[in-house]
Formats: C-alpha cells, sequence, structure tokens
C-alpha cells in the first residue's frame, strides 16, 4: 500500500465506525421508544382492569350498607363504610395512573374552547372546600374578575388546577391558606400566568425538579405522612406542556409554596 | 308490573353488583355482555331503561341505540355508564340518545334516583 492510500484509509474506516455506531445508537433508541409504548400500554390495561371489579366491589359494599339486604347494627354499617372509601381512594388512584399514562402518550390531544378560567377556578375550589374545611383551610381567589375568555382545553387546565390546589391543600397544615392569582408575562403581556399559592411546609430548592417527575414524592418513605401516587405534580407538567405552557415552583421551607403555569394568549385556533 | 331494566355491561363483576341492587329496588331486571347480546334482549320484551356500559367486546355501546332505534325498539331511557369523564364522550353519549352519563362507580343512591326520575 502506498503511502497516500495508507492517508485515504484512515478517515474512511473512522467513518464507517461512525456509521456503524450510529446504526447501532438507533437501534437503542427504537428498542427502548418500542419499550416505554409497551409499559405505558400495560399501565392502561393493568388499571382498567382493576378499576372494573373494584367499582363491583364498592358497589356491593354499599348495597350491603344501605341495609338493602336486610338490618345492619351500626358496627356492621361502619366496617362497610370503611370498604366504600377504602375503594374509592383506590380508584382515585387508578384513575391518576390512568390519566398520567394518556397524557405521558402521543396520542392525547387538545379539544380547544373558550373559556372563563375564574369561574372554573371557583369551581375547583367549591369541589375542594369540604376537603378544606376539613384543616380549617381558606382558599380564596385574589383576582381575575375582568380577565377575558381563555383558548384551552377547558377539562386539562380543570385537571392542572385540581391537582394543584389538592396538593397545596395536602401539604398545608391546619388553620393555613390556599391562594390563586392571575398575572401577565411576556413582552405584551400575551400569557397568562396562573398562581397557585400556600404557607404550609415547603420544598427546599435541591426538590424543585424532583417534584415534577413521576412517581416521586420528596419524602419518598414508607412512613411519610402524605400518600399517594406522586404523580399529581407530573400530569400537571404533561397537560401544562401539552398547551405549550410552562410550570415551575417557587417556595422556601417552612414559608409555603407557590406554584406557577403559564397558558399561551393566542394559540393557533383550531 | 315493574319496570324491566337491561343491564349492558361486559364485566360479570358489575352485571352482579348491579342485579343484587336493582332486584332488591324492585324492579325486572336483564342483562347482555355483549352489542349483539343487547341488540337481541332489547328487542324481544319491551326494556324500560336500558343501563349502558360504553366499552364492550364487540363494539361500542352507543351502537346498541342506533340498532333499537331502527328496530322500533328503543327503551324509554338509557343512562350511560364510563370510567372516562371527559366532555368529548360525555357529549357523544347526549348525542346517540342517552338522558344521562354517569361516571363509574356510581354511587348506589345517585343510581337508583336516576333511574326512578327517568322512569316517572
Amino acid at each position: 500500500m502506498s503511502m497516500s492510500e495508507r492517508l485515504d484509509s484512515a478517515p474512511t474506516k473512522r467513518l464507517k465506525t461512525l456509521e456503524a455506531q450510529a446504526k447501532e445508537a438507533q437501534r437503542t433508541i427504537d428498542e427502548l421508544r418500542a419499550r416505554d409504548a409497551l409499559k405505558t400500554q400495560f399501565l392502561s390495561n393493568v388499571s382498567h382492569d382493576l378499576r372494573t371489579p373494584l367499582a363491583a366491589i364498592i358497589t356491593h359494599a354499599e348495597i350491603l350498607r344501605e341495609g338493602m339486604l336486610g338490618d345492619l347494627n351500626p358496627k356492621q354499617r361502619d366496617s362497610l363504610s370503611g370498604i366504600v372509601s377504602g375503594g374509592q381512594q383506590l380508584i382515585d388512584m387508578i384513575d391518576e395512573i390512568l390519566t398520567y399514562v394518556r397524557s405521558a402518550s402521543d396520542q392525547v390531544s387538545l379539544v380547544r374552547t373558550d373559556f372563563d378560567i375564574t369561574e372554573l377556578v371557583d369551581q375547583v375550589r367549591m369541589l375542594n372546600q369540604a376537603l378544606a374545611a376539613k384543616k380549617h383551610l381558606t382558599i380564596e381567589r385574589l383576582n381575575g374578575d375582568d380577565l377575558p375568555p381563555v383558548y384551552a382545553d377547558r377539562d386539562k387546565v380543570k385537571h392542572v388546577l385540581a391537582n394543584l390546589i389538592g396538593n397545596a391543600i395536602k401539604f398545608t397544615p391546619d388553620g393555613g391558606r390556599v391562594w390563586i392569582g392571575f398575572s401577565r408575562r411576556g413582552r405584551d403581556g400575551e400569557d397568562l400566568v396562573v398562581e397557585v399559592g400556600d404557607n404550609g411546609r415547603g420544598i427546599a430548592s435541591d426538590n424543585y425538579d424532583l417534584v415534577f417527575r413521576e412517581f416521586a414524592q420528596v419524602d419518598a418513605s414508607p412512613s411519610r405522612p402524605h400518600h399517594g401516587t406522586g404523580l399529581g405534580l407530573a400530569i400537571a407538567r404533561n397537560l401544562v406542556e401539552l398547551h405549550s405552557g410552562t410550570i415551575w415552583v417557587e417556595s422556601e421551607l417552612g414559608k409555603g409554596s407557590r406554584f406557577y403555569f403559564t397558558l399561551p394568549h393566542n394559540p393557533p385556533r383550531d | 308490573m315493574p319496570a324491566r331494566i337491561l343491564i349492558v355491561e361486559d364485566s360479570p363483576f358489575v352485571t352482579d353488583a348491579f342485579r343484587v341492587l336493582l332486584t332488591a329496588a324492585g324492579y325486572e331486571v336483564d342483562a347482555a355482555a355483549t352489542v349483539a347480546e343487547a341488540i337481541e334482549r332489547g328487542t324481544s320484551a319491551p326494556v324500560d331503561l336500558m343501563l349502558l356500559d360504553l366499552t364492550l367486546p364487540d363494539g361500542s355501546g352507543l351502537e346498541i341505540l342506533d340498532a333499537l332505534r331502527k328496530r322500533g325498539s328503543l327503551p324509554r331511557a338509557t343512562l350511560a355508564m364510563t370510567g372516562h369523564n371527559d366532555s368529548a364522550s360525555r357529549r357523544s353519549c347526549f348525542e346517540a340518545g342517552c338522558v344521562d352519563v354517569l361516571l363509574k362507580p356510581v354511587p348506589i343512591g345517585e343510581l337508583l334516583r336516576q333511574i326512578e326520575r327517568h322512569l316517572a
């Protein structure tokens, strides 16, 4: 081999190696995508299959509790109430997994309409009133009476609000405050910023990213005081990002948390 | 004569639970687990009220309404039951002729109230 041939073959060889490596990397990506799709399908099937018999268990327990098959003493009724509320809690967790799976998959699409977001916030406040009253918490809406309609997916925005407000109630001690406020962001104020704040226990800055990660809770120990799937904020993040918005948290330990999400003011009309 | 209710539901667990409930409440109860079976049960004898699960092994529960309407055997009222509470699926139920859409699991008090209201 002449000197010039040897010089030529070195870059060619290097190119071939790189091409082989790129092919290998692509194969790995494809395989991981396929596995991820399989995992999503599996979670979705299992959740659905768990929900159905559970719904039947709850119905059977309610039939007994209401005395439709004969009289019960108060202790028997209490015991059946335990089955009903435990079952309901499980259904709620399964629904959260199903919502997460849907929000994380590519198949989910937005159904945008014009709606009044202050009315929606008030509706979610009302739905959480009983839970808040149990802890002697107040849920206030600070402003927003003059906001123009928002063009977004109402069901999905409602879900985001419900998760953020539910979380705020969960992590705020008795007698605390939860509030919802609106502001504008962007050069011409084109994005609507929704804030859900509380004066609860707060989050250390190291954990700001962790709270939006699926299945993550800042305190994941078996003895943690707050149980759940750890999916609520991951779902909220997915649904906000689906709207091309962003979600973030500002917080200080012991001083409460403020969760913010944006909704683009003028998204493309469908 | 007691009102006749047709339960259309592919899960035997759920059908059993509703059968116990509705029989105890004094209704005559029939059940079907597929679209084909529901059309057959719905045309063989008049149905006063149908409790309709939307996801069935051989198709959508809403197809049953179309088929029964064509045969002149539409129940007086149909209550849809679904696990998905989104407005798109609610809308398609109302468009197909359901009188209401209930989210599973339906609390029995609410179910009995709805049935009573739509049979009145």
